[in-house]
């Protein structure tokens, strides 16, 4: 009949018929712990499946914009490396030096600070280009013979921003006539990227906070509308970890759920729309998919697995603090 | 037991719910506590599960000063009570069974053991056959029960119960109290805030009167009233 088993010490910090307290009775509180919280969160994806539709689809959308952010940026600035690549220094050599002053002044040039590579183009490859680019036409045998082309050095600066600088000491070296940098084009198209990579980082931080506020709101209503579970929750001595833990870990999954959408649907349709890009422009440099996947991924997965783990923090503790 | 020295508690708004309230409960008895709604009922039970702290004087409950216990004490306080709402208070997303198994699951006990000790208490309040219905699918009395079932399965010293018949009709609340009657017959301290005149009159247990926040009268065998 008796069949409860009292005890008249209240036993506080001793644990109540928790798993083992001695040697091992950690690593077996921790298993149990881990379980628990497993459970419950799978639980909590279950029984607010409503909720927790509406909370993963806000999350998935306010990500969707942070990773489209994320793409624009990656292709904005593969644009100004591209076009800063393309900028180069061109000294024209005097005219009639031979293969061994032409190589001295070369060196010369090399040992320019900020020049980070050096290249001689003869005359004779300086026409045979230029054949190329105007196309074939017979008016170039008759040059052939008298080539008007100088040889020149086509000069990579280190640094495409200090390029002004390089042209300028590379001038002064003996033996080079004239330089040409397209000094306004240069200029404007540096200003260009630079431009471009910050507004890049803008709209990006905008939209990952704009997708951090969704988020946290999303977290709060699902707390709210629980209330009354963790009430119960805490009336029946349920510890605060053994509340907060699972919804923490519920507001993870939710961040890698709508995480893991959003990358979806981006490369989805991020390899349609490159594909057609190339196709109709082939001169612009786009990305391809299969380089952007990874930083896509790794993004996005963190953003949304950060901001759920965040949005259950801000919301449960002011709940469960008071 | 429960014991109030000169406790005083008054809300942040200025409401005084308590004032200057002293009794003591000795294990095993069991107690009603009435008094018109707003006497501060609610509040003293609150106080003794650790909802509120008072504001000035001394609760102790199963031995230990209430007022100074923080977090995982708190916690560990309420795994030692059970308590009943006029509102059982059941989680609607779960099964009878689940309600009561969550009590146990929270303390930490054996998973092998929760089923078990789950179905036990439902067996006991008279509630196994039901214990897969949602709480929607039950009836006023059979929530309660399942409420004091999840409030027994940690095998409680103190069972506490805020108006547990006030949702119900006459006929289920005298089982409901028949069932508090015999919890306690088994050992645990029962204390039983209501305005049901007719059960505190015919049970003739101890009764403990408030009236605007003051102990008016502690009377073993009491009636609901005074007789005038």
């Amino acid at each position: 009949m008796d069949r409860r088993v009292r005890s008249d010490h209240l036993p506080a910090r001793r644990g109540i018929a928790r798993p083992g307290r001695a040697a091992g009775g950690r690593l077996r509180l921790a298993a149990w712990r881990a379980r628990y919280v497993a459970a419950e969160a799978a639980a909590g994806f279950r029984r607010n499946g409503l909720m927790t539709a509406a909370a993963v689809t806000t999350i998935g959308v306010a990500l969707l914009a942070a990773g489209a952010g994320v793409l624009a940026a990656v292709n904005l600035s593969h644009l100004a490396e591209v076009l800063e690549s393309q900028v180069q220094v061109v000294a024209y050599l005097q005219d009639g030096l031979d293969d061994g002053q032409i190589s001295r002044v070369r060196q010369a040039v090399q040992d320019v600070a900020g020049v980070r590579q050096v290249r001689v183009v003869s005359r004779q490859e300086a026409l045979r280009v230029l054949r190329q680019r105007l196309g074939d036409s017979p008016a170039f045998d008759d040059l052939e013979a008298h080539n008007p082309l100088p040889d020149s050095l086509e000069v990579a600066a280190e640094d495409p921003r200090r390029v002004r600088h390089v042209a300028a000491a590379v001038a002064a070296v003996p033996g080079v006539a004239e330089v040409t940098y397209g000094a306004q084009v240069t200029d404007r198209l540096l200003a260009l990227t630079a431009a471009v990579r910050v507004a890049a980082a803008a709209a990006t931080a905008c939209l990952a906070a704009v997708a951090a506020v969704v988020v946290a709101n999303t977290i709060r209503m699902t707390v709210l509308a629980r209330r009354q579970e963790l009430d119960i929750m805490l009336l029946v001595g349920a510890s605060r970890w053994a509340v907060q833990w699972p919804l923490l870990l519920e507001g993870v999954l939710q961040g890698a759920a709508a995480a893991a959408a959003a990358v979806l649907v981006l490369m989805g349709l991020y390899a349609v729309a490159a594909s057609r890009l190339t196709a109709a422009l082939p001169f612009l440099p786009v990305v391809p998919p299969s380089r952007v996947a990874v930083l896509l991924a790794a993004t996005v997965g963190s953003v949304g697995v950060g901001v759920g783990a965040a949005g259950a923090v801000f919301a449960v503790r002011r709940f469960v603090a008071s | 037991m429960v014991e109030f020295e000169d406790v005083t508690k008054i809300f942040p708004a200025g409401l005084v719910a308590l004032r200057g309230v002293s009794f003591r409960i000795d294990p095993g008895e069991f107690v009603f506590l009435v008094g018109p709604t707003g006497a501060g009922k609610s509040t003293l039970l609150r106080l003794i599960y650790r909802d509120e702290i008072p504001t000035a004087g001394r609760v102790s409950v199963l031995g230990r000063d209430v007022g100074r216990l923080r977090g995982g004490a708190v916690a560990l306080l309420r795994r030692r009570l059970g308590v009943v709402f006029q509102d059982f208070k059941l989680l609607p997303r779960r099964t009878a069974l689940e309600n009561v198994a969550f009590a146990l699951q929270v303390t930490g006990a054996p998973v092998e053991e929760v089923r078990p000790r789950a179905l036990r208490a439902l067996d006991l309040v008279g509630v196994a056959p039901r214990a897969h219905a949602y709480p929607a699918e039950l009836s006023g009395g059979e929530q309660q029960r399942v409420s004091i079932a999840r409030a027994i399965v940690n095998d409680p010293p103190l069972l506490l119960a805020d108006e547990p018949t006030g949702n119900l009709d006459p006929r289920t609340s005298w089982e409901i109290i028949r069932l508090l009657a015999e919890i306690n017959r088994r050992g645990t301290t029962v204390v039983v805030a209501t305005h049901n005149k007719t059960i505190v009159d015919v049970c003739r247990q101890r009764v403990i009167e408030l009236a605007a926040g003051r102990v008016v009268r502690d009377q073993r065998r009491g009636l609901y009233a005074v007789e005038a």
